[in-house]
């Protein structure tokens, strides 16, 4: 991989560009195409990761980075993301339901 | 005694000498402020689902409000700012100090056009009557998430633009070094990132 880099420096960088268009050219067309709704929000988060992934690891280059770097990175904002919204969910039907009701 | 056992049991688990992340200070320090404001992100995004699953009145229908294809061709000006950014800092790595400060003007632009587009995008917004706690399209709390999400995520783009402009500068003086356009290069593509998911949560989901 390293060879790859220094034989084209700038390679990586265009061929993520273009991979991150054609997802995103695919996630403006899914919702388009009207399917369930749940299917369509699980397509559109899973996209919407490996762009993340595609970001963090390419340009950022987490990948060619040493590897508690990446779990730090990863692990501190994902999970604390997870547990922020895994509290507010019910939480929020909570309210919604008292304000329905 | 104790202590020599401590730091040797410390050693074992930790094992990193002084550079445990196998990284510079700079870096590393880079990467923690990358975390903490990701967290303030997630913070955002989350009080935004909060706010919307909890709201009685109907959320607003997104392809009603904002025209996508505008936000889309937002999103295209970014990822390829992000891609001239990471070539500025492959230049700066090999030394090509011209093509790096080049990539750098051709991602200042980016970033630039980008801004200019979210200030057209608020004034339409503002314009067809949203405010913070009012909007005619749906759910109140509309108006508040869409200005505090695309409010903080514009100011870091207008932020990571000025660091640019001056990391473009003092490149050109050769008074920046390769590491300090990689330094600025991590908060741009943060910024592409955060993007992302503001980009799909807010207006695609």
């Amino acid at each position: 991989m390293s060879e790859t880099i220094q034989r084209s420096p700038y390679r990586v960088y265009w061929v993520t560009w273009a991979i991150l268009l054609v997802i995103t050219l695919a996630m403006l067309l899914a919702e388009k195409l009207h399917m369930p709704r749940w299917f369509l929000v699980a397509f559109l988060v899973a996209f919407m990761m490996t762009k993340a992934v595609m970001i963090g690891g390419n340009f950022m280059h987490l990948r060619y980075e040493h590897r508690r770097m990446t779990l730090m990175v990863a692990a501190g904002i994902l999970i604390t993301s997870l547990i922020l919204f895994g509290f507010i969910t019910p939480e929020s039907w909570h309210v919604l339901s008292s304000l329905v009701r | 005694m104790h202590d020599g056992s401590h730091a040797a049991t410390l050693e074992a688990h930790w094992g990193g000498g002084a550079s445990p992340f196998g990284a510079t200070w700079q870096k590393t320090m880079m990467w923690i402020f990358i975390v903490t404001d990701g967290l303030l992100f997630s913070g955002l995004l989350c009080g935004y689902g909060f706010l919307r699953m909890a709201s009685p009145i109907p959320w607003p229908v997104r392809s009603e409000v904002f025209s996508i294809p505008f936000i889309a061709l937002m999103t295209f000006i970014l990822i390829s700012s992000s891609a001239t950014m990471g070539s500025a800092v492959a230049a700066a790595r090999l030394g090509d100090r011209r093509k790096a400060v080049l990539f750098l003007w051709a991602t200042i632009l980016g970033g630039a056009a980008f801004l200019g587009c979210q200030a057209y995008e608020w004034s339409h917004v503002i314009h067809e009557g949203a405010r913070l706690a009012s909007n005619p399209w749906g759910a109140p709390q509309f108006g508040a998430s869409f200005f505090v999400l695309t409010g903080f995520h514009g100011s870091h783009v207008f932020s990571g633009a000025v660091i640019l402009l001056i990391t473009a500068i003092r490149s050109g003086l050769g008074k920046t070094p390769p590491q300090g356009v990689e330094m600025a290069g991590l908060y741009w593509h943060f910024v592409d990132l955060v993007w992302v998911f503001i980009f799909t949560l807010f207006y695609l989901v």
